[in-house]
């Protein structure tokens, strides 16, 4: 156990905390007004409104000199910037680096991570002026945010010693007329994965003098590269490598990443190449205090909760009203323009003009979050609600603190937010608060399980056939394949051959003409495959989602013009018909959807209540990899995991009352239907034993129901991914051999063939991302956690924290779902 | 995963994001060059009538034409397009704006043109043939085509077409900026080969094109609307530009070569049609306005001139598209005519063009602007007819069209100085005969 993690008994007055009395002093009070029994002496207490309060200790700094090899004119110029002496990971790091090692730093934020690639990528430059790096940033913000810094850097460079060092960004935003002078003159590259696979790699001649010379390749926010966009990168780090190979090069890899578990792994997977971490942090931290928030319950019967955002609200309301600078994250887009707009009906009004409270996130246009995280810094803006994007490095200064309106799915997740608050020096706060969501109920009630926990682990799948097929055409464009090189796990040659098939590359073997080589040639190891077709194929894939298309929002109200836009997957579900579309606080009503065109056309509305879809998944099995059986026993396999098509559809709306979140009528929609190929996970309650369950019809069934319900959040727990990453859905109506025509009713009352339950677990993503397979090979774990995570919970016949809320289910939906996991688990495993 | 399984999975995926193309190939077209269909399964270099041309240790596939003195293109022979090309060829220099270093040009011009394997470019783009052509010393029009039969040939290929174009003084291109050249040059950097043909003055003839008739011919500036309308020539079953790329793969999964023969003969044509427009440009230029078809190219050559600083050729030029010119003409003309009086400071030649061009039908409102605002002023300066100068002035203000380029509020602010300068001049004048009298009457 980590050694803050103990109850703190000295007393509180640090040396910052005088030396910033004002704002530790207002801190404290907020904090006083949230936990009164003299919070940081506490220990865990689930019953208490406030469950949990850690206190993590000072951290003083721990230096180490410059390294000897460090070109004298770097460390020249970094002394001018007041840099005498490097923290050791820095020095660490550093020196792997000269050392021709690849390198993954995952200290804390803010403890100076740039300068352990910065330092090792300028000191080349410095050497030889031909060297090149690659920067890449996982967005432009951050691309951007790191061009000043660097600037900064080389511009004392240049000043100290003469030597003028050619830094640019190369994005989307940059000009065509700019672009040739930025290759030539480029020494460091600062660009983002979606731009090396649309606009660098596939134009690599013109980029030769990069490739040819490229030292270093610089991943910041490493951990960002996880679930579908992760499998991208690693193909275009895949097809980036074969490049090089071709000019003659093999840079060094150099990443920095938040803590995730396993850092080594997921930059060895991401790069291919062997890589040294460097986790030890020597920089200094001041104070920080982290709460546990549960929002009391307000109907012990339902075991309804005040809302979170109520809670959060409240919560942040104490910080701001003593002047305290904060971040509130926030689930979702939606939920954040709501806390916005309570924040700003709050505060807004108060004498200082200037917009104090602001909403982020993205789908904002990038002028406007520019002016939000100015005025971040600047202390102009007081209080930001922010969905995850702020969540990434984008430089908006030191905050007092962080509250976060809900578990962030992920303990890696929550340390990242809960870091966007704190200082070197001086006091800082975090503090959870928690929704009546199954999983937020879990870590709340549990503290200890998320403070001894270690981050969890970043998952990737590069060798989604989908996914390697698009890149192996990518990089068949970029350079012609030959027999000997590999690309991915699966067997390259039977890849190219069925592109070929297809017309999409040709294959000329050995060196005989292309009509003269019928027979295979000995394995196809001197064949050649070439591109054939017209078409770029990079413009074809976005490495982000699904699909490269978007929405975009058109505001009617005044003159036609653009607020926002939406990704296509979530289109028809914020976007439909009446939807209410929210930009920091201001309210729109989606009067027209052009699916096609892919436009939503709103016009501001003053209205009192928000729109929540209804989202209908059908779920079908295509294919079975692999399954498992309750032993001994004749009954069909409980548990498989194989490829499945899904179809999506958007069927109607809910209007939803602010503040007290009352449903305030409704309405269907016709909206087209999303289909996709994945792979999926899927339990099936044998039809025996769900005919001997001591429960009605109704009630069994409402026991599957709660069964998933509670399932999707432990399934979640366990892959570690993003709430998105995975789609849940019920088949009740069952049997493959009399589906159509009869209702469910009449096929329950068969025979012992009849009714048994279906939970699907699918990975959210065409051709799956490699979530299904891990989940069936815990499905012991994620059953017993499953029946954990219910029969711990104090309600009485179900609530939001645990089977889900009465309403939903039955009332006996708790009692089935337990009788379910009961008997399935003491058959499957213990029989 | 088995090997069965896996291509059953590969075949779904890839099977439903693209259908092999199997472009509409029909036998080879019969024409001076081509004789007749091809043999199925004879080999390419029998099917396109080429050999394996070797030098300085390399090889390519090269396939060499001549298009006879006497052929007919559109209304001129081969021939005659040659020599008014060698009697105008120092023209192209004017064409070139290389005024400075006129005659700096050498012979020969050779004409190229690639058909490529897309038009996105990027690594993936080949130019799987390069054409080149120049008029022989007999009147013919040579054409010599370097064929990307095998595609582990580029770099031998790009390096003889290096040779090839080494020895001209001036490529001439259709579009060749924008496309060929930087396409050729993408290919050159691939192999890492130098491109050393960005020192040759290079004439895309487009631009020019799109200058002497760009207007004129109503349906674009293609190379096939030229050929037609300017060299009078027709063709006919000619390969459509889009199936060329899907031919050339036909090509490279069957080996029949078949589909290539008809991309060569386009390929060809497109050359001397080229070479034809080149000859007619150049012509044009050097004969000036007296020998120019209609009044547009009589105004595209007006312009040309005065680029070039040849101020009194192109005054003849603009004065004769003036004279003869539609109304569209005519306007453009007139404005020429009186910027280049207002430069050379005939004060009243200038204010007679701009009078011309406000009286042209149809005049465009910034156009009508700029010529009230030069007529106020000259009539404010040098006329001294102060209420002259105002009317104008006034007309000025109220020809401003609601452009959202030029912010309405500083050209106004403009007039507005103007006119209260006017208006002070007026009044002064007033005013001192106003006090004049009253002195008097005191």
């Amino acid at each position: 156990m980590p050694a803050w993690t103990k109850p703190a008994t000295d007393a509180l007055a640090t040396r910052s905390g005088l030396l910033n009395g004002g704002r530790d002093g207002a801190l404290d009070a907020a904090l006083d007004r949230l936990a009164p029994d003299r919070a940081i002496h506490r220990t865990d207490t689930p019953d208490l409104r406030v469950t949990a309060v850690r206190r993590l200790p000072p951290v003083s700094a721990d230096h180490a000199p410059f390294p000897e090899a460090l070109d004298s004119r770097l460390v020249n110029a970094l002394r001018a910037r007041g840099i005498s002496q490097l923290y050791t990971h820095q020095a660490r790091a550093i020196e792997l680096a000269l050392a021709g090692k690849h390198v993954v730093v995952t200290t804390p934020t803010a403890s100076g991570k740039t300068l352990c690639y910065n330092a090792p990528v300028l000191d080349a430059v410095l050497q030889d002026r031909s060297s090149r790096a690659l920067y890449l940033f996982p967005t432009k913000a951050l691309a951007q945010d790191q061009l000043a810094e660097l600037h900064a850097l080389v511009e004392t460079i240049s000043s100290s010693s003469g030597e003028a060092v050619g830094v640019f960004t190369y994005d989307g935003d940059t000009p065509q007329d700019a672009r040739r002078a930025i290759r030539a003159r480029a020494q460091l590259v600062l660009s983002n994965p979606d731009m090396v696979h649309a606009g660098i790699l596939p134009h690599h001649p013109r980029w030769a003098k990069l490739f040819e010379n490229l030292r270093y390749v610089v991943i910041d926010e490493l951990h960002a590269y996880r679930g579908v966009f992760g499998s991208h990168f690693c193909n275009v780090l895949r097809r980036l490598q074969r490049i090089c190979r071709h000019y003659g090069s093999s840079p060094l890899f150099l990443c920095s990443s938040a803590t995730i578990a396993n850092p080594r792994e997921l930059a060895e997977r991401l790069t291919g190449q062997p890589v040294e971490v460097v986790e030890q942090s020597g920089a200094p931290r001041g104070e920080k205090l982290f709460f546990f928030v549960n929002p009391p319950v307000v109907n012990s019967q339902l075991g309804i909760r005040r809302s979170c955002l109520a809670e959060t609200r409240r919560v942040a309301s104490e910080f701001l009203q003593r002047n305290l600078q904060l971040i509130v994250f926030a689930q979702s887009r939606l939920a954040t323009e709501i806390l916005t707009t309570y924040l700003k009906d709050d505060f807004e009004d108060l004498p200082g003009g200037a917009e104090r409270i602001r909403g982020y996130r993205g789908g904002y246009l990038p002028l406007r979050r520019r002016e939000i995280e100015k005025g971040l810094r600047e202390g102009s803006v007081r209080a930001v609600v922010s969905t995850n994007a702020l969540e990434l490095g984008i430089d908006i200064g030191a905050l007092d603190v962080a509250v976060m309106a809900g578990y962030p799915g992920t303990v890696a997740a929550t340390w990242q937010r809960a870091g966007r608050a704190g200082r070197r020096a001086g006091k800082s706060a975090a503090v959870l608060v928690a929704t009546s969501a199954p999983l937020d109920q879990f870590i709340i009630r549990n503290p200890s399980y998320f403070f001894e926990r270690s981050p969890e682990h970043a998952l990737i799948d590069p060798d989604n056939l989908h996914i390697l097929v698009d890149h192996v055409k990518c990089a068949a464009f970029e350079l012609p394949f030959d027999g000997s090189e590999a690309f991915g796990a699966h067997d390259l040659h039977a890849i190219l051959d069925i592109l070929a098939e297809q017309g999409i590359l040709h294959r000329a073997d050995g060196n005989a003409s292309p009509r003269s080589g019928d027979g295979p040639a000995e394995e196809g190891i001197d064949a050649v495959w070439t591109w054939t077709s017209e078409s770029y194929p990079a413009n074809a894939v976005s490495l982000r989602s699904v699909s490269s298309d978007n929405f975009v929002v058109i505001d009617e109200s005044d003159q036609a013009r653009v607020i926002g836009e939406t990704d296509f997957n979530s289109g028809t579900a914020t976007l439909h018909p009446k939807a209410i579309y929210i930009v920091e606080g201001t309210l729109y009503q989606v009067e027209r959807l052009d699916f096609d065109g892919r436009k939503a056309f709103v016009r501001a509305i003053d209205c009192d209540y928000y729109t929540d879809a209804i989202t209908y998944t059908r779920v079908s099995i295509l294919e079975t990899f692999a399954e498992a059986a309750v032993p001994n026993t004749g009954h069909e396999p409980f548990f498989a995991h194989g490829e499945v098509h899904v179809v999506t559809r958007v069927v109607g709306f809910k209007k939803i009352k602010f503040y007290t979140n009352e449903n305030v009528g409704s309405g269907e929609l016709d909206l087209p239907e999303q289909q996709m190929h994945t792979t999926s996970c899927w339990l099936t309650v044998p039809s025996p034993l769900m005919t001997t369950l001591p429960f009605a019809l109704d009630d069994r069934r409402d026991g599957v129901v709660g069964l998933a319900f509670a399932m999707q959040q432990v399934a979640q727990l366990l892959l570690m991914c993003d709430r998105h990453d995975i789609g849940i859905s019920i088949d009740t109506e069952r049997s493959p051999r009399e589906s159509s025509g009869a209702s469910p009713m009449d096929s329950m009352n068969g025979s012992d063939g009849g009714f048994s339950g279906r939970i699907f677990v699918y990975d959210n993503y065409p051709g799956g991302i490699g979530f299904s397979e891990p989940l069936f090979r815990m499905r012991r774990e994620l059953l017993e956690k499953t029946r954990e995570l219910i029969a711990e919970c104090q309600c009485e016949n179900g609530c939001p924290g645990c089977v889900g809320p009465v309403g939903n289910t039955g009332p006996l939906a708790k009692a089935a779902a337990l009788a379910i996991l009961d008997r399935l688990l003491a058959a499957a495993f213990e029989g | 995963m088995d090997s069965t399984s896996l291509s059953a999975r590969l075949r779904s995926i890839v099977g439903g994001s693209s259908v092999r193309r199997s472009p509409d190939t029909k036998p080879a077209r019969e024409d001076a060059v081509q004789s007749g269909a091809h043999r199925l399964g004879a080999p390419a270099e029998e099917i396109l009538g080429g050999e394996w041309c070797r030098r300085d240790g390399l090889s390519c596939f090269v396939v060499d034409r001549r298009f006879e003195p006497t052929a007919q293109h559109g209304h001129d022979r081969v021939e005659a397009l040659g020599t008014r090309l060698t009697a105008a060829f120092s023209q192209a220099a004017l064409i070139l704006e290389l005024t400075d270093s006129a005659g700096a040009i050498q012979p020969p011009m050779v004409f190229f043109d690639l058909e490529t394997t897309g038009l996105s470019g990027g690594a993936g783009t080949l130019a799987f043939l390069v054409g080149c052509g120049w008029f022989a010393d007999d009147g013919a029009f040579v054409t010599r085509q370097f064929v990307l039969l095998r595609h582990a040939d580029e770099r031998e290929l790009l390096m003889m077409v290096g040779h090839e174009l080494a020895r001209a003084g001036v490529l001439v291109s259709f579009n060749g900026k924008s496309f060929d050249a930087p396409l050729i040059e993408t290919r050159h950097l691939f192999h890492r080969l130098p491109w050393g043909l960005c020192r040759l003055p290079h004439l895309d003839v487009l631009h020019s094109a799109r200058r002497f008739w760009g207007d004129s011919t109503g349906s674009g500036c293609s190379l096939a609307v030229l050929e037609t309308q300017v060299l009078g020539a027709r063709r006919s079953g000619d390969v459509p530009g889009p199936d060329i790329p899907a031919r050339y793969f036909e090509f490279v999964h069957t080996g029949d070569a078949g589909p290539l023969a008809e991309i060569l003969w386009h390929n060809r044509l497109d050359l001397l049609s080229l070479a034809g427009l080149t000859s007619r440009l150049l012509d044009l230029v050097r004969g000036g306005p007296a020998t120019a078809r209609d009044a547009g190219e009589a105004l595209a050559l007006g312009r040309l001139y005065a680029r070039c600083g040849l101020t009194l050729r192109a005054e003849e030029a603009y004065e004769l598209a003036f004279a003869a010119g539609s109304a569209l003409v005519r306007r453009d003309a007139a404005r020429a005519l009186a910027l280049l009086c207002r430069r050379a400071r005939r004060w009243d030649d200038a204010a007679a063009f701009w009078q011309e061009l406000l009286a042209t039908p149809s005049c465009p409102p910034h156009f009508a602007r700029e010529a009230n605002q030069a007529l106020a002023v000259h009539h404010e300066h040098r006329v001294r007819d102060l209420a002259t100068a105002k009317a104008f002035a006034l007309a000025s203000l109220g020809s401003s069209p609601r452009t959202p380029h030029q912010p309405a509020s500083a050209w106004t602010r403009a007039v507005r100085h103007r006119l209260g300068r006017i208006e002070r001049k007026l009044g002064n004048s007033q005013v001192s005969r106003l006090n004049f009298d009253s002195r008097v009457e005191t």
